[in-house]
């Protein structure tokens, strides 16, 4: 008896899946979201930001010092990778002009004393540079550029000093050396920081997008504006649930193939970690959306109201994630809201395993976040969608029984009147 | 034959008409007044820090003197940074680093206070994590100034005893020190740099996605028709009618954050409120005339929105706020050109960040306006998309 149960139960979830799939590959507006956008955005997004570091950003000079070492000092920052001087103006407001037909986002000032003040060793010789704060990576790059240049010829300096005098005071210019090491994206390159996160979110907004399209097409196309249909291999919910989702599913392993392990590949990004471990993370995310999606779904009444209503949740989300402003940062209202999101425990885990080669039990907190995300939003599309197949059944009693009333009326009236 | 209406009363029928079609359907409400105050909320109260502080980082002291312990209380007392842990080997760090516990460590060698005094200028190094490159770069910043007080925190205190003045010990140390200007951001505060960009950025897409909706949906349930007749059949007129109360609700939301941005929480705006007010009036103008434009080509709706959606989503790249447009490929600089919010970027950043004069950013104000020519050149196709286009599920 109960073989037979698990038999059949085995048999409605595969044609609840079957149903599915042909619904999903018949229809374009799915294979857009399914299918198209996974495949096109990533690359399209990527290519924005796969220079991935600012070069030779131009900027201006005013050398009020006009000495050898300011005119090396000009050298060395002009050859550095980070800015490229574009012209030494004769004053500031000239510079400034450059500035304000954004023909340059920067001006080094050298002051007239820069030479004297090196030579005599009485006082610092002050280099002042202002930067266009319209991106932190034009402050970034001069502000680089120029500590770089500075902390170079200072050695250099030291060094000749040595040779004069004050040989006494300067027995070690520097009594203990230090260095910077980058460790993970060690180039600080913006696309291998940001498109991790980004791929990640392209796969949870358009399986929310799709899953969406579904629930509203099928709203506009019942009678009653239903989400689900009635039909016999519909009698059981988890049936039903199980079926639709394992299609989700599957369909999504084949875009995380592609988006989180050739678009990578493709575009040289940092790829550390073991695939196996990023794989067994990738489940329990997938499915978590998958259920996030068919959860939020039976809001959407329309087949195209979902775009209207979930597209723009992508930049909340990334920002949320802590992939940018930085999770300490962020106040502990909107931490725990953004532990509702698939998104949030996918990206920081993902970005972690693949770009910082961690280890599955280092991601431990992302990997149980997702299970529980997984069992709580299989609960609530368990309830959503017998909310929505009660709904439907009473649409289905009301209508066959206001039937059963109109022809019974008709009898009686037939009734009435012999033929 | 029906007498032709004026266009003044015809103009208000529209309006009306619009009117109680967003009182009726709770999309509009939600698409045009809900996300846009959301965001306008969410967004400067995430970053309210403006800088994120006390970020946490690790310390690997394998030295443990005076001399190391008082690197490791200097470096707490950053104002950026926290040691949050110390652990026994590098090895250890970098798995609290991938786990998420710190952002970056500092590494002090054994014998580092015995190789000082011997002069034998051992090396300490201090490691940062830019897979997250916010918290990378700032910790950078003060790691790197603590390594040079370090390093000359020695010779500095070996001359004060020798008598020498402070202008003469950092003369000696460093005789080229670097003063840097922030231009109207000297805070470095994140939220002024995303903020101001990603609220229109927010708005503009809702302004494609509505207009394309309002538009599009007129045309899947066949009252496209009868909604042109209403303008006289002239599209200019049956478009001005319907879109003039979004323009409205769409401003209204565009000085709501203009309000709250440089009123209320007071981030720089160097050029007065009027510059960015306009700025935001024709930005919100280039938009819908996009939008438009967006149906036009596409008149079947889910792929009009598709194209408002990803219009919308790559102005938030290309506009080049975050990654400089001039490190992008030319190609995709030109492409720039063709996104609302990649003008009013360079409006704000002259205007409102720098307060440059107005001439300088007169030009982007045009650009701004020649997108309503959009909708113009392609009226002819819209006209036969609102007439004879068959809605397609």
């Amino acid at each position: 008896m109960l073989r037979r149960k698990i038999h059949s139960g085995f048999l409605g979830v595969f044609h609840i899946w079957k149903l599915e799939m042909k619904k999903i590959f018949r229809d374009e507006g799915i294979i857009l979201f399914f299918i198209i956008v996974p495949l096109a955005y990533p690359i399209l997004y990527t290519s924005l930001y796969n220079p991935e570091v600012l070069r030779e950003l131009p900027v201006a000079v005013v050398d009020n010092s006009k000495s050898a070492l300011s005119r090396e000092y000009i050298r060395k920052v002009d050859a550095t990778p980070d800015v490229s001087v574009q012209s030494v103006s004769v004053d500031m407001p000239a510079a400034k002009r450059l500035m304000m037909e954004e023909k340059v986002y920067g001006i080094i000032h050298i002051p007239s004393d820069f030479s004297t003040n090196i030579m005599q060793a009485e006082k610092q010789a002050i280099v002042s540079v202002f930067i266009d704060m319209g991106s932190l990576l034009y402050y970034k790059a001069i502000m680089v550029a120029n500590t770089d240049v500075s902390l170079q010829m200072n050695r250099e300096i030291k060094i000749q000093r040595k040779s004069s005098t004050e040989r006494e005071e300067q027995v070690y210019a520097y009594p203990i050396e230090y260095e910077h090491i980058n460790i993970f994206n060690s180039a600080s390159g913006f696309a291998s920081f940001l498109i991790p996160a980004v791929l990640i979110l392209i796969l949870h907004q358009t399986l929310l997008l799709g899953v969406g399209l579904l629930a509203g097409t099928e709203r506009e196309q019942s009678r009653f504006n239903d989400m689900i249909a009635l039909h016999k291999h519909h009698r059981g919910t988890l049936r039903l649930i199980l079926g639709k989702g394992l299609a989700y599913f599957m369909i999504y392993l084949f875009n995380t193939a592609y988006v989180l392990f050739l678009v990578p590949a493709f575009f040289n990004l940092p790829q550390l970690g073991h695939t196996f471990d990023i794989l067994l993370f990738l489940i329990p995310f997938l499915l978590a959306t998958v259920f996030f999606s068919m959860t939020l779904s039976t809001l959407v009444q329309n087949r195209e109201t979902c775009i209207v209503l979930f597209v723009f949740s992508s930049v909340p989300l990334l920002f949320i994630s802590g992939i940018s402003w930085p999770s300490t940062g962020i106040p502990p209202f909107w931490e725990s809201v953004s532990y509702l999101f698939p998104s949030t425990f996918g990206i920081n885990g993902y970005v972690r395993l693949s770009s910082m080669g961690a280890q599955l039990h280092q991601v431990k907190f992302e990997f149980i976040g997702l299970y529980l995300q997984l069992v709580f939003y299989f609960i609530t599309t368990f309830i959503v969608y017998r909310r929505e197949i009660f709904i439907s059944q009473l649409h289905k009693k009301h209508h066959w029984s206001r039937l059963r009333k109109i022809r019974e009326k008709a009898n009686r009236t037939f009734a009435k009147k012999p033929l | 034959m029906q007498r032709k209406t004026s266009h003044i009363s015809a103009f208000i029928t529209l309006v009306i008409r619009e009117c109680k079609r967003m009182v009726s359907r709770p999309l509009y409400f939600f698409g045009m007044i809900f996300v846009p105050l959301f965001c306008f909320l969410f967004f400067p109260s995430l970053m309210k820090q403006g800088l994120p502080k006390n970020i946490p980082i690790g310390l690997v002291d394998e030295d443990n003197s005076s001399l190391s312990r008082r690197i490791g209380r200097n470096l707490d007392a950053m104002e950026l940074t926290q040691i949050v842990h110390q652990y026994e080997s590098v090895s250890k760090a970098r798995e609290a680093i991938q786990k998420n516990e710190i952002y970056g460590f500092m590494y002090l060698p054994v014998n580092l206070s015995k190789d000082v005094k011997a002069q034998r200028q051992p090396k300490i190094s201090f490691y940062t994590n830019n897979a997250y490159i916010v918290p990378g770069s700032l910790l950078f910043k003060d790691m790197k100034r603590m390594s040079e007080l370090t390093a000359a925190a020695v010779n500095r205190e070996l001359m004060y005893a020798r008598g020498a003045s402070e202008n003469k010990v950092l003369a000696t140390l460093q005789p080229i020190v670097i003063e840097s200007y922030a231009l109207g951001n000297p805070w470095l505060n994140y939220s002024i740099y995303l903020t101001n960009i990603l609220l229109p950025g927010l708005l503009g897409l809702m302004i494609f996605m509505m207009t394309v909706y309002a538009i599009g949906v007129e045309i899947k349930d066949n009252t496209a028709r009868e909604w042109l007749s209403i303008g006289n059949h002239s599209v200019t007129l049956a478009l001005t009618g319907k879109l003039f109360p979004h323009t409205i609700v769409f401003f209204l939301m565009g000085a709501i954050y203009n309000i709250y941005l440089y009123g209320i929480l007071n981030y720089p705006i160097n050029s007065g409120i009027f510059p960015m007010l306009l700025a935001t009036f024709f930005f919100i103008l280039a938009s819908q005339a996009f939008g438009i434009f967006m149906i036009t080509v596409m008149p079947s709706l889910r792929m009009g929105l598709s194209f408002a959606s990803l219009w919308g989503m790559i102005s938030f790249s290309i506009s080049g706020f975050s990654f400089p447009a001039i490190a992008m490929y030319a190609p995709l600089q030109a492409v720039g050109y063709l996104f609302p919010l990649r003008h009013y970027y360079l409006i704000y950043v002259s205007q409102a960040l720098n307060g440059y004069p107005l001439i300088y950013a007169w030009k982007y104000y045009i650009f701004l306006l020649l997108f309503i020519l959009f909708p113009f050149l392609t009226q002819g196709r819209l006209k036969k998309a609102l007439i004879y286009f068959k809605y397609i599920p």
